[in-house]
């Protein structure tokens, strides 16, 4: 409750300064660019995409010198070798190749703002979508039974107020796991949606808005009164600015899907500043048991998807980008040998994709052993040799200056995976 | 077997009405009278505050109608669950797929996945072309198979499972079993999102849940423990024993033996005897998963903090070995042929156990001595004891608490006082886990009556949408577009993941996004913006027409929210009439423009659902128009009040 009262404060102390009259130019020029709060102090901002499904990773980042990979996978494998008929991949390092749908990342990669973890995963070695996911979102992998959600608990961590209701937020059409929890979030899956709405009739809309306002203003339900405060709030300063006609900046163009769609929009809070320091978003699709392709197909469809949107928005957000860290993450991988449908099963680790300015960038992370049989987990999977919370924690704790392991992922006492640059 | 079970529930049931009425009508026994009026209620107060929390909300003048019949024997009615339900079955006539059990769901409605691989091999697609999925002819073809074998979309069967569910507990008479319905689903949570549990969820909220709300805690727990649908869920379907020397089987063997086992399922002559040897054998090597075992422990009965260790979990987890599902389904006929042939009598000297869609395979069995709590389970204690350790379970008394709380905070408030869960727990205890019992302990304690119970809590959306149903007296043609609201509002009903189910407290539904939704909720079904879903204003005041705009205001919110304060209410919405020119242009407003809305979001749903009405076809001109003949102000007016935060408590 008390970062629930810390916004009204902080709204009404906004409010006073602007009645007063001369106030800072900063604040004028924020109120002339469709800013909606004074930036007193700029915050850190994490987005997480979360890639449901599972995400092949030793086809985003193949190592393509591997020869029992090229034998597992004998319709799937690609080389990085160039001339042959289709794109090959993009040779990171000798070792590692970038799938060729994801070309946007390699200038990201060789600026060295883009790292990549491999053999990432859960200790919990469990296959099933449902539980790793649950396991990864509640930070917990062995303890079902956790109500709350890492990011959800991350933001309890912040140490400051929220400065408004925006301060974690979901675009996405239900809450997300990795945001249950006491903290305060917002979960929309379209801003344009959060406002009080009768189709076809502003007049009568804004009545209504007001009569709820004064309504939700005189309960004796302190959760309803707060609540509706800040519902109230929220909508009026996302009205000062035009959502519907949001134009993305730097000639940045967004694939047009669900992932980016949400990150268009994470990128307008953004640049709004209404204080967000935790988005979220989702990419699906990644579950390739049948024919997944290899440069064209189902995976490289989404791969593209997935690495185009996330340069949009990189691009988009421009004099942000020192604020941002972006974190993708996925249940598990998918097996190393390729399954008599043209696809890959349920596997153990994968790999996953973090881009910022503070980030350690430009080298694939971890430690993946040749594949070969007895190196591999059930004498399948690529072996998870990175504790996921080694890289969650290390983001966060960095990135958004939080320092409380044992609270973020309780039960984990591990070391941080060197990604980001102290 | 399965028809044993329900005649024993139906005994249980009716014995303990019959004990249940001795009990209320016994003078001396105990209060027949609730302890309303020691908390400063009035009888009227007293039956709206009842149901406000063992309904999905007062119809209209429902208070009138319970102040008459009594409101002790009103809640006796209703926690037998008998009243008849007539109209609702009417409305539920064209929907088939509810009444199927889980082996003509598995026929009839099979997962995508298993479509395609049947499709294969019966040679209707050629394997290569997957290649093509999602082009048309590919698709063409799927649906001409489908079609030829009967078989239906699986949406098609969560479509009407979540319309029926949306109906019943809009119109249902007995309202206080849909009540307990919802809460112990969502204590015994499974969720449709488990690819494997999915299509069995609708005969596990039909037989497993509904039959039992009333009844002894132990009889739910079992019913549960040995559904499909929960065995799938959190896994016990496939865990089996841990003796060392099962251990050491590899997989090699197990897919051999699998093998073997198709062939003789195949060989029709040596069929009986070497099912049974193949079966025993069969599948020793996946091991133990402790899943359930935990979740049992932790969610179901004794609670976090209810005393049990990690050690306590493996052991629980070795008792329950073997549980797992009878084979049903295309995949499964086979084997299922084979036990029919080999007979239930042989099958139960090798200590099988079926029941319905439970199977107890004594091969995948732990036969180690276990402990579990303290107690010890001798070795060889096969099926019967799962059952001990459930009962032991079921009656330990971090159970009792653990239920009571949860049931407190269901009809009380989130907070429940410690004396009121005490008296719960001790009747929990003493009436042998007897859920009816416990409730009238409950309603019988002046905490249930006292003003930090009263509208102390938070409706769920679907709380919010059914009681706003209720209230205006809706006509729901299209139930599936109230689902897409309460999915909206924050709560996607039968799809939470987690197996603690939806939380139950305020906090969790009131934020932000969800409020302002529950806010447009109210405008949009009073203005008929939601297709399908008839309000008609006048009617809930008996064609009245207010003489006032004002005189409409006090009658209404008299009319929706019954023996409530509604003072700041009208006072705060006063203004919204007072100007008449107002008035004159918002309606001007809504008219001009009421042919642009937006009549859905989802056209697969709405073509299912228009089908089943197809009589009653709710074309746009039609709402359009029925929008200007109603009072928009009137109905911009109750729009408010259901999106108020009045409104949202109960």
């Amino acid at each position: 409750m008390t970062s629930r009262r810390g916004f009204i404060k902080a709204g009404g102390l906004a409010l006073f300064g602007i009645s007063l009259g001369g106030f800072p130019t900063f604040l004028a020029r924020a109120a002339e660019s469709n800013k909606i709060i004074s930036p007193y102090k700029r915050n850190k901002i994490l987005v997480c995409i979360f890639q449901r499904g599972a995400m092949d990773g030793l086809m985003a980042v193949t190592p393509f010198t591997d020869n029992y990979l090229k034998a597992a996978r004998p319709t799937l494998f690609m080389s990085a070798a160039k001339g042959g008929n289709t794109n090959p991949l993009i040779d990171l390092d000798g070792q590692f190749g970038l799938h060729p749908s994801m070309k946007a990342f390699e200038s990201m990669f060789l600026e060295k703002r883009l790292a990549i973890v491999h053999g990432i995963g859960s200790p919990n070695n469990t296959r099933s979508h449902f539980d790793a996911q649950d396991y990864m979102e509640s930070g917990t992998p062995f303890n079902k039974g956790t109500s709350s959600g890492w990011l959800n608990r991350a933001v309890g961590l912040l140490g400051h107020e929220a400065a408004t209701p925006f301060q974690a937020v979901s675009l996405t059409s239900s809450m997300p796991r990795s945001f249950y929890g006491d903290n305060a979030t917002v979960t929309i899956n379209n801003l344009q949606d959060f406002a009080i709405q009768m189709k076809g009739n502003q007049m009568g809309a804004n009545i209504a808005a007001k009569s709820f306002e004064d309504l939700y203003d005189q309960t004796s339900s302190s959760l309803l009164k707060e609540t509706g405060k800040e519902s109230f709030e929220a909508v009026k300063m996302l009205q000062k600015t035009d959502t519907r006609n949001y134009k993305p900046a730097n000639n940045a163009i967004y694939p047009n899907s669900q992932l980016g769609n949400s990150l268009k929009q994470i990128a307008q809070l953004i640049k709004m500043d209404v204080g967000l320091e935790v988005g979220f978003a989702e990419s699906g699709g990644w579950d390739t048991h049948v024919n997944q392709g290899t440069a064209n197909g189902v995976f490289a469809r989404n791969a593209a998807d997935l690495s185009n949107n996330m340069m949009a928005f990189w691009t988009d957000i421009g004099s942000y980008q020192d604020d941002v860290t972006v974190m993708t993450m996925t249940e598990f991988g998918r097996t190393v040998k390729q399954n008599g449908t043209g696809g890959t099963d349920h596997g153990r680790a994968s790999c996953n994709f973090i881009l910022g300015n503070d980030v350690k960038g430009g080298i694939v992370h971890g430690n993946i052993k040749p594949l070969a049989i007895e190196n591999l987990e059930d004498g399948r999977d690529l072996a998870v040799t990175t504790d996921f919370r080694s890289v969650f924690s290390e983001v966060a704790n960095k990135h958004l200056k939080i320092n409380n392991n044992p609270i973020l992922f309780p039960d984990w006492k591990g070391n941080a995976m060197g990604v980001m640059r102290s | 077997m399965k028809s044993t079970v329900k005649i024993i529930f139906t005994i249980l049931i009716v014995s303990s009405g019959i004990f249940l009425s001795s009990y209320i009508n016994q003078p001396g026994v105990r209060t027949i009278s609730f302890p309303y009026k020691q908390a400063g209620l009035t009888e009227k107060q007293a039956a709206a505050h009842l149901l406000s929390r063992f309904t999905y909300g007062a119809t209209s003048r429902q208070v009138d109608e319970v102040v008459s019949i009594g409101l002790e024997k009103w809640l006796q009615q209703q926690l037998s669950g008998k009243l008849n339900d007539d109209a609702l079955n009417q409305r539920l006539i064209n929907y088939d797929a509810i009444h199927l059990s889980n082996t003509e769901v598995s026929n009839t409605y099979p997962k995508g996945g298993q479509l395609i691989k049947m499709a294969i091999k019966e040679g209707i697609i050629n394997k290569d072309s997957i290649a093509v999925a999602g082009k048309k002819e590919y698709k063409d073809q799927i649906a001409a198979y489908m079609r030829k074998n009967g078989y239906k979309p699986q949406q098609e069967l969560f479509r009407q499972f979540i319309n029926q569910k949306i109906l019943r507990a809009s119109y249902t008479n007995n309202q206080t079993q849909e009540i307990l319905t919802d809460f112990w689903f969502n204590h015994f949570n499974v969720s449709i999102t488990k690819n494997q549990c999915a299509e069995f969820i609708p005969a596990y909220e039909r037989d497993v849940i509904r039959p039992n709300v009333f009844g002894k805690f132990s009889d739910l727990l079992i019913a549960t423990a040995k559904s499909p649908a929960m065995l799938y869920y959190l896994d016990n379907f496939s865990s089996s024993g841990t003796n060392t020397n099962l251990e050491n089987n590899n997989k090699k063997r197990n897919s051999q033996l699998d093998g073997r086992m198709q062939a003789a399922m195949k060989d029709s002559t040596s069929q009986k005897a070497q099912f049974i040897k193949k079966l025993q054998q069969a599948k020793k090597t996946q091991g133990l998963n402790e899943n359930y075992a935990r979740e049992v422990m932790e969610l179901h009965t004794l609670g976090v903090d209810g005393g049990y260790t990690q050690e306590d979990v493996t052991e629980a987890a070795k008792v329950l070995t073997g549980w797992t599902v009878y084979p049903m389904g295309d995949n499964g006929s086979t084997l299922q042929n084979i036990i029919e042939k080999a007979g239930e009598g042989t099958l139960e000297k090798r200590g099988f156990v079926h029941d319905g869609d439970f199977l107890f395979v004594p091969s995948r069995h732990n036969n180690q001595e276990k402990i579990v709590l303290g107690k010890k389970f001798p070795a060889n204690g096969g099926y019967q004891e799962g059952v001990d350790l459930l009962n032991m379970l079921a009656h330990h008394a971090s159970t009792a608490k653990f239920i009571c709380t949860k049931l407190a905070i269901r009809f009380v408030n989130d907070h429940p006082s410690q004396s009121l869960i005490d008296k719960m727990a001790k009747t929990f205890t003493d009436q042998d886990g007897d859920i009816k019992q416990v409730l009238l302990t409950m309603v019988n304690a002046p905490e249930f009556w006292s003003k930090e119970s009263l509208r102390e809590k938070t409706k769920s959306p679907f709380e919010l949408a059914i009681s706003t149903v209720r209230s205006l007296g809706a006509d729901v043609k299209q139930p599936y577009q109230l689902y897409n609201w309460i999915t909206k509002m924050g709560q996607k009903l039968y799809y939470y993941q987690a197996p603690t189910g939806f939380p139950d407290k305020g906090q969790y539904w009131i934020n932000t996004g969800s409020l302002l939704n529950r806010m447009n909720f109210g405008l949009a079904i009073t203005s008929q913006q939601i297709s399908g879903i008839k309000v008609n204003l006048a009617a809930i005041n008996n064609n009245h027409e207010p003489e006032s705009a004002e005189a409409a205001l006090i009658t209404y919110s008299k009319l929706i929210m019954p023996e409530r304060n509604i003072d700041e209410t009208i006072k705060r919405l006063t203004p919204m009439l007072n100007d008449p020119e107002l008035v004159r242009k918002v309606d001007a407003a809504a008219g001009k423009q009421s042919q642009t809305m937006d009549v859905t979001n989802n056209e697969d749903i709405m073509i299912a659902d228009e089908m089943q009405d197809q009589k009653e076809k709710i074309s746009k001109t039609a709402l359009a128009k029925s929008v200007t003949d109603n009072n928009t102000m009137l109905a911009r007016v109750v729009g408010v009040i259901i999106g108020s935060p009045e409104f949202q408590r109960k």
